[in-house]
């Protein structure tokens, strides 16, 4: 066994031992630091795979952004964790459902004939990243301003769901301050002496 | 030696533990979230699977794609996350009816 053999072997072990307790784990905020493991695991397999720009991506945008902000929601929210809540119904469901699913994608990628697939160096001199740039800046230009838009999208999505107006603020509302007129603002009683 | 059917066995196994976890966590929409993140990661190793072995960087260009759509998926689904504990106090899912579909 060379290197690369057992390397694999110990990566991909500990990703499906880490999702396995993902999975079954009761408290969220070790939910989010389990998948803070299989990120940077998955982050070696794929620098294995040679995609080194994708590796380096991976634990920093996810791993540094999506898993950050996931607990920074767990923390504001403070969820209870003591409310035990039951799912002991759906387990042997979901177990029987999952492992017919494996045996059929296994016996799919078994008996499929991947021999005529010979590893092959990818990058021939110039680097991962190069060649992802030279392909993504001529043949996916209009995807990749798709893309630069779609994240233009989810800032705005993720403040305009979030914002409320504050009930009780002391802000001027200069729109509210046109329309008043003097029959709005004075009234006049008349005395009755 | 490695063989590409290691790598898209392990796939396999990581999407089949991340639909189990789906099932499981359907109380918890957090965990839910959890899940899809963890399903769209082996869809990834996937791509770049065969990428690596077909010997094309259009599968890597691919995977690019899928990690920014995901990353903005992830934000807008905990910011809904959030306004949904902000109206009902609690993050279980058959209590979210407000719809009323």
């Amino acid at each position: 066994m060379d290197i690369l053999t057992i390397l694999f072997y110990l990566v991909s072990s500990v990703i499906i031992f880490s999702s396995i307790s993902m999975v079954i784990v009761n408290n969220t905020v070790h939910a989010a630091l389990l998948l803070v493991l299989i990120f940077f695991n998955s982050a070696i397999l794929w620098l294995m795979l040679q995609a080194e720009f994708l590796a380096i991506v991976l634990v920093l945008v996810y791993v540094g952004a999506v898993l950050v902000l996931f607990l920074f929601v767990i923390m504001l929210l403070d969820i209870d964790y003591k409310k035990n809540v039951s799912r002991k119904l759906y387990l042997l469901f979901s177990v029987v459902i999952s492992i017919i699913m494996f045996a059929e994608l296994y016996m799919v990628i078994f008996y499929h004939d991947f021999s005529g697939t010979i590893e092959t160096s990818l990058i021939s001199n110039s680097g991962n990243t190069y060649e992802i740039g030279l392909s993504l800046f001529t043949n996916y230009i209009f995807s990749f301003e798709v893309t630069a838009f779609i994240l233009l999208v989810a800032i705005i999505a993720a403040i305009a769901i979030n914002m409320q107006e504050k009930k009780r603020s002391l802000r001027q509302n200069p729109s509210k301050q046109v329309l008043e007129n003097k029959k709005s603002r004075l009234k006049i009683i008349k005395d009755k002496n | 030696m490695i063989t590409m059917t290691h790598y898209l066995i392990f796939s396999a196994l990581l999407f089949c533990i991340s639909i189990a976890g789906i099932f499981i966590n359907r109380k918890n929409i957090l965990l839910l979230l959890m899940s899809i993140e963890l399903m769209l990661l082996s869809v990834n190793t996937n791509f770049i699977i065969f990428s690596h072995f077909n010997n094309d960087i259009n599968g890597q260009v691919f995977v690019f794609f899928i990690l920014a759509v995901a990353a903005a998926e992830s934000a807008i689904g905990l910011a809904i996350i959030v306004s949904l504990h902000r109206l009902s106090n609690s993050l279980e899912i058959n209590l979210i009816n407000k719809l009323r579909g």
